[in-house]
């Protein structure tokens, strides 16, 4: 049978945003925040995000968003959060949704520590590998390789790895999404909403033009990152149990790379390498799966 | 008499008796990170709140920019919020304290005067809230314990009622660390005085109204003007409030004390830990026969113009103590108050002493020593760093 | 004081600002018809009915096949199933199999005992329809329930024609033919059984008597194969033999037998034969690969021990009285351009013998025109026909093996749909034209294959080879209900929305919305024009359209 995508839109997220034509980052925000419902509040740094859910007098989402700084998202969460508690309202779903430039960067300080305090906040980075909002800037989740405004003859290093850094927190949740699986999407927003304390969504989001991608084909792009291993949809319970949600690699990283303008300069030395790592990675998250 | 024989008298150190003062205030949230001096009033704090005395909701984070970050967004979500800082604390959360202003964040902060990096040093000095003195926060200085206690009470009620963050300053040691008997109100009277904190809008579930996103430029403008508005009305609320506090306690505050300045041919003008020490120097003056009074300036933002140009018509001489160094300008009181006084015909010379810097010590002798150094020199436009 | 703080909170939604005005482009709803629309003779909504299947409305499953083809259970069972020869699928795994629901939906509609809606309206006018085979059925029904009053003249003594006549029972039984022909004659069609039309002059008065006649006579004279005396007892024509053989009467021809063909009537003979004990031998002219009959019809002979010289024809008879010496020689096959055009060379040196006790060519049947030939004129052993199957004769139409060499059952009844709009057209103008001819093809590159995994195709079993050769029993088991919604799943509904809310869910601009009762609406206030709804489409039915600003 055909595969059917079973979230339900409930009226969270609004038509009228100025993301690009195309931009996976609205589609996983409506999910998102759709998922979570009406009994939350956001916290966003500056990102893609913030210029999507604003601006003055207008909003794009049905729920209340904080605009914080970009190095306090996890910080503020953390405080609209004990807030809420201090009103009795301890169930309230309280969202930072950021940017990788947010994570992995500027605002990892601020998110290591409330990880370290287990904040009982839903941590969502929409990570689109590197500082898209501004212009397209490699950001320390750019991957190797890759031409940026900053590195234009390709990134020297690699990604870092997000998880492992958070796994060693050994916060409730951690789990990877991407905008072409929204039922694996919404499943893990669903149960990351019913744990306490920490929980983080990685999600990656092809950004059309900082990656050079046409306008109809994020999905399609974040689906060969699955089917490639590039970007392996798993799960990590209590910072130790690694689940992993696709099992199987389909295809080569070249059928990803392909579809990327920052990738268009490759030699096959430079993919060979690339796949070589995957393959690593790949391995490495099998083997800690048990 | 014997204080110690009055009602809820408590030996306290400066730092205490802000921890005291926190938790009568009730407040919601409160995140903290600890830095020397300041520390002595997050461990009062925790050591409360481990014993069941407050029920606020502690953070410790990582540092006190992810403090006042977490300040911001509880403040808007509607809790009273408190924190303390120092120095380099301060400093490292200087963007979030523009932010708070923007936010209209009614959050109130202790911050314990100390000198700022490099080179380090650990000594009561002002720079470190002076030089935030362009974020918005409303700024007291305080010169005891006691008063450091009132008005972190007194800073809430005026936070909360105009909606801007609100600073009470305090020197390192020579107030946080100095003991001395403390008045401590009845919860019930604190209660009473500072009903719940119940801003017109928050973020709420129920509303669903947003904060802080990208705006256009007349609105951003028009943000600022608010912001003055609001700023504008302080003044009139600190007497307001403090004159409600004294009914109560018998110890009133406003923004300005003057102190023997009636008929004086100099007046010292300063904040915090110098004005003790000035008071004496003053008593000591009058009995021999001088005519020195001390203007304290207790608020430093939004700075009482008028007030201060109405304190000082008519005196002949003034003397700014500094106990701050701005580089480039010399002493920050003493080039606001020119400012101030710019203008009035029957303003007074204008001396600027860099005075106690680093937490160098100021003796009652020294200040006399000054009085008659400066009493009847010619005022030059730059701070004179004096021993 | 107690001042209101900041004015700086969001007032109203993002709604207000209408991003619809980026757009350059503009997603269109159009189904588009798939492969096996376009390849089926009786343009059957295959990804209509295969989803109606899949969501348990098997009645709504068989009103959609009855729209085109009121043979369902038969075709299921005999149609060469060109659909699934196009199928996008095959480039995923393997085709859906098709023919094998259509099966599933004929036979419930019989078990269910459903029949067809009477016409909504009467009406006067009248068809005689000549020949009660495959075509006339098809005619007669398209017409009669439309309201026509419809005669059929069938010169056996059923109906049915080729359908009960030339089929064996093993792979359609008697009982299914019954089933579907009675449903059509309970809509009210007169039947007026063994009559023949023997000449031009009974042709011309059918035509005054009636608004419009229709000929569907089929191809009821065997093609001779030169050089064979169809004299002799031991040669017996193959349509002879399956009539005879399905009627129930049994073969006198002795036990080994030859029969001559490679088409589906020489597999029909040889499994026949093979079920009455003898044995056989075809000899075909085409090489294996290249042969005629379904390569299903093959490979099962061949499980039944039918043997098989291909590339090879007969040459001479020699009868003795210990049977025939047959002479025979290799010949090498090549195919034609055109579908049964081919020639052959004769392999010098190549002959050899063959020893059997009878002879069935099988090598088809031409029309018989020659007693019509002054009223409706025709060459090359068909009725001369346009497009419409209106003959040179105003009033007079012609379809299936009549007047077409495409000779498949379903081809005929194809043929047939279509010259009943035209009779209706001509008997009663207002009548709705035939739709409009076919847009392009959804080609597999416009499914996206993402929402289909790969899965095997669930396939009907067959009846166990000892089984088959002791009785007429049906070879092929039907398809579970459960097997049937399982395969009925794997169909990528090509070209046609199924309702999967892809495009809805996918917007993320929120610029779609569902209609009640099925089907999308785009919001053009918001919709960028980005395409991803086209994108994730899953079966192709969304395409995007030029829009620019005016």
């Amino acid at each position: 049978m055909m595969e059917t995508i079973e979230y339900t839109d409930r009226g969270q997220f609004f038509s009228g945003h100025v993301a690009c034509a195309g931009c996976v980052e609205a589609l996983s925000l409506r999910v998102i925040l759709n998922t979570v419902g009406k009994d939350a509040v956001a916290v966003v740094p500056p990102s893609c995000t913030a210029v999507i859910c604003g601006s003055y007098p207008h909003s794009a989402a049905n729920i209340p968003v904080f605009h914080t700084t970009l190095e306090s998202g996890a910080a503020s969460a953390s405080g609209v959060k004990r807030a809420l508690v201090a009103q009795g309202k301890n169930d309230t779903t309280v969202l930072c949704l950021a940017g990788d430039g947010g994570t992995y960067d500027i605002g990892l300080q601020a998110l290591s520590s409330a990880a370290e305090r287990n904040e009982d906040i839903l941590y969502v980075c929409f990570d689109n590998e590197g500082y898209m909002n501004t212009g397209g800037q490699k950001s320390s989740s750019t991957p190797l390789s890759a031409v940026t405004g900053s590195t234009p003859a390709g990134k020297t290093t690699r990604k870092k790895n997000m998880v492992e850094i958070l796994a060693a927190h050994r916060i409730p949740y951690i789990a990877t999404a991407s905008p072409s699986d929204l039922n694996d999407m919404e499943a893990k927003v669903k149960k990351a909403k019913g744990l306490r304390g920490t929980k983080v969504l990685i999600v990656l989001i092809p950004c059309l033009p900082g990656w050079g991608v046409a306008d109809n084909s994020a999905v399609k792009v974040a689906r060969l990152a699955v089917e490639t291993g590039v970007f392996p949809l798993f799960e990590v319970e209590g910072g130790i149990d690694y689940k992993m949600n696709v099992t199987t690699r389909s295809r080569p990283v070249q059928e990803y790379l392909s579809t990327q303008k920052r990738y268009k300069h490759l030699t096959a030395e430079n993919i060979a390498t690339l796949q070589a790592d995957v393959d690593d990675d790949w391995q490495r998250l099998v083997n800690r799966c048990g | 008499m014997n204080l110690m024989n009055r009602k809820n008298m408590q030996l306290l150190s400066g730092n205490h008796a802000v921890s005291w003062a926190a938790r009568l205030c009730r407040p919601d949230v409160a995140p903290l990170y600890p830095i020397t001096p300041q520390t002595p009033i997050l461990e009062k704090i925790t050591e409360f709140h481990a014993e069941g005395l407050m029920k606020t909701e502690l953070l410790t984070p990582e540092s006190e920019h992810s403090a006042m970050a977490a300040c911001i967004s509880a403040s808007l979500t509607g809790a009273r919020v408190f924190t303390a800082t120092s120095s380099q604390g301060l400093l490292l959360q200087h963007e979030l304290l523009h932010y708070a202003t923007g936010a209209r964040a009614a959050i109130v902060m202790c911050n314990v005067n100390r000198t700022p990096a490099s080179p380090w040093g650990f000594w009561p000095d002002q720079l470190d809230s002076l030089s935030q003195r362009d974020t918005g926060w409303v700024q007291f200085y305080s010169e005891s314990p006691q008063e450091s206690l009132d008005s972190v009470i007194m800073a809430f009620a005026i936070a909360e009622s105009v909606g801007v963050p609100t600073m009470v300053c305090h020197d390192a040691f020579y107030v946080s660390h100095s003991m001395e008997p403390v008045e401590i109100p009845d919860q019930a009277m604190v209660d009473d005085f500072l009903p719940k904190f119940d801003p017109a809008r928050k973020l709420d579930t129920a509303v669903g109204a947003s904060f802080g996103a990208p705006l256009d430029q007349n609105t951003w403008r028009r943000s600022r003007m608010d912001l003055a508005e609001s700023l504008a009305a302080v003044t009139d609320e600190t007497i307001r409030v403090g004159e409600a506090w004294g009914k109560l306690t018998g110890r009133s505050y406003g923004p300005l004390e003057r102190y023997r300045c009636d008929d004086a041919e100099m007046v010292i003008v300063t904040m915090g830990s110098m004005c003790g020490t000035v008071r004496d120097a003053v008593d000591t003056m009058r009995e021999n026969g001088k005519r020195v009074g001390l203007l304290k300036v207790r608020q430093f933002r939004p700075l009482p113009a008028s007030m201060l140009r109405d304190a000082l018509a008519g005196v002949p001489v003034v003397m700014v103590l500094d106990r701050n160094y701005s580089p480039g300008t010399g002493g920050i009181l003493h080039q606001e108050l020119k400012a101030v006084l710019s203008g009035m015909a029957d303003g007074p010379k204008v001396h600027g002493l860099l005075a106690g810097i680093g937490g160098a010590n100021v003796s009652s002798e020294t200040i006399d020593r000054w009085v008659r150094d400066y009493q009847n020199a010619e005022p030059k436009p730059e701070s004179q760093w004096v021993e | 004081m107690n001042k209101p703080q900041s004015p700086l909170w969001t007032n109203s939604t993002s709604e207000a600002r209408k991003t619809g005005t980026w757009r350059s482009a503009l997603p269109d709803y159009q189904n588009i018809p798939s492969p096996c629309l376009g390849a089926c003779p009786v343009d059957g909504e295959i990804a209509t009915w295969l989803r109606q299947v899949t969501q348990i409305d098997h009645y709504g499953a068989w009103l959609t096949l009855m729209e085109n083809n009121p043979f369902p259970a038969i075709a299921g069972r005999i149609c060469h199933h060109p659909c699934q020869t196009a199928c996008n699928r095959v480039q995923l795994d393997e085709t859906v199999g098709i023919c094998s629901l259509e099966r599933f939906v004929g036979d419930k509609a019989i078990t269910e005992g459903w029949s067809i809606p009477k016409p909504e309206v009467e009406r006067t006018e009248s068809i005689a329809i000549i020949g009660g085979g495959p075509a006339g059925l098809s005619a007669a029904y398209q017409l009669r329930r439309r309201g026509y009053q419809v005669t059929i003249y069938e010169s056996r003594e059923q109906l049915g024609g080729l359908l009960r006549y030339g089929i064996p029972a093993y792979r359609l039984d008697n009982s299914i033919v019954d089933a579907e022909v009675g449903r059509i004659t309970d809509l009210g069609v007169k039947v007026h059984l063994g009559v023949e039309i023997m000449n031009s002059a009974a042709l011309a008065k059918l035509k005054e008597d009636y608004s419009a006649v229709f000929l569907a006579t089929g191809a009821s004279r065997p093609k001779a194969l030169p050089g064979l005396d169809y004299s002799q007892p031991y040669v017996q024509d193959s349509a002879d033999f399956l009539a005879i053989t399905n009627g129930g009467k049994t073969c006198e021809l002795g036990e080994n037998l030859l029969v001559i063909g490679g088409g589906s009537a020489a597999m029909d003979v040889a499994r026949t034969a093979r079920r009455l004990g003898r044995h056989v031998t075809v000899l075909t002219l085409e090489s294996d690969e290249n042969l005629p009959a379904q390569r299903t019809e093959v490979d099962e002979a061949r499980e039944e021990n039918v043997e098989f010289i291909c590339g090879a024809m007969l040459k001479d008879v020699n009868s003795t009285k210990d049977g025939l010496i047959l002479t025979c020689a290799r010949v090498d096959f090549q195919p034609g351009a055109a579908k049964g055009q081919f020639t052959t060379t004769q392999i010098e040196g190549s002959e050899f013998e063959l020893r059997v006790d009878a002879i069935i060519p099988a090598i088809g049947q031409d029309a018989d025109l020659a007693r019509w030939q002054d009223v409706v004129p025709g060459d090359k052993g068909l009725i001369d026909t346009d497009q419409s199957w209106r003959t040179q004769t105003e009033g007079i139409f012609a379809a299936g093996d009549v007047a077409s060499m495409a000779r498949f059952v379903t081809e005929a009844v194809g043929q047939a749909k279509h010259a009943a709009v035209a009779i209706a057209r001509y008997v009663s103008p207002d009548e709705a034209k035939d739709p409009p001819p076919l847009l392009a093809e959804a080609k597999f590159n416009v499914i996206n294959t993402a929402y289909h995994s790969p899965d095997a195709r669930h396939n009907q079993e067959n009846l166990k080879v000892e089984v088959r050769l002791q009785s007429f029993d049906e070879v092929q088991i039907a398809l579970s209900a459960e097997q049937a919604i399982a395969e009925a799943g794997r169909c990528f509904s090509c070209g046609t929305c199924i309702d999967c809310d892809n495009c809805y869910l996918y917007c993320p601009d929120m610029a779609i919305s569902k209609l009640e009762g099925g089907g999308y609406v785009v919001n053009l206030d918001f919709c960028k024009g980005c395409g991803l709804c086209v994108a994730e489409c899953p079966t192709g039915s969304i395409h995007m359209q030029e829009d620019l600003p005016s």
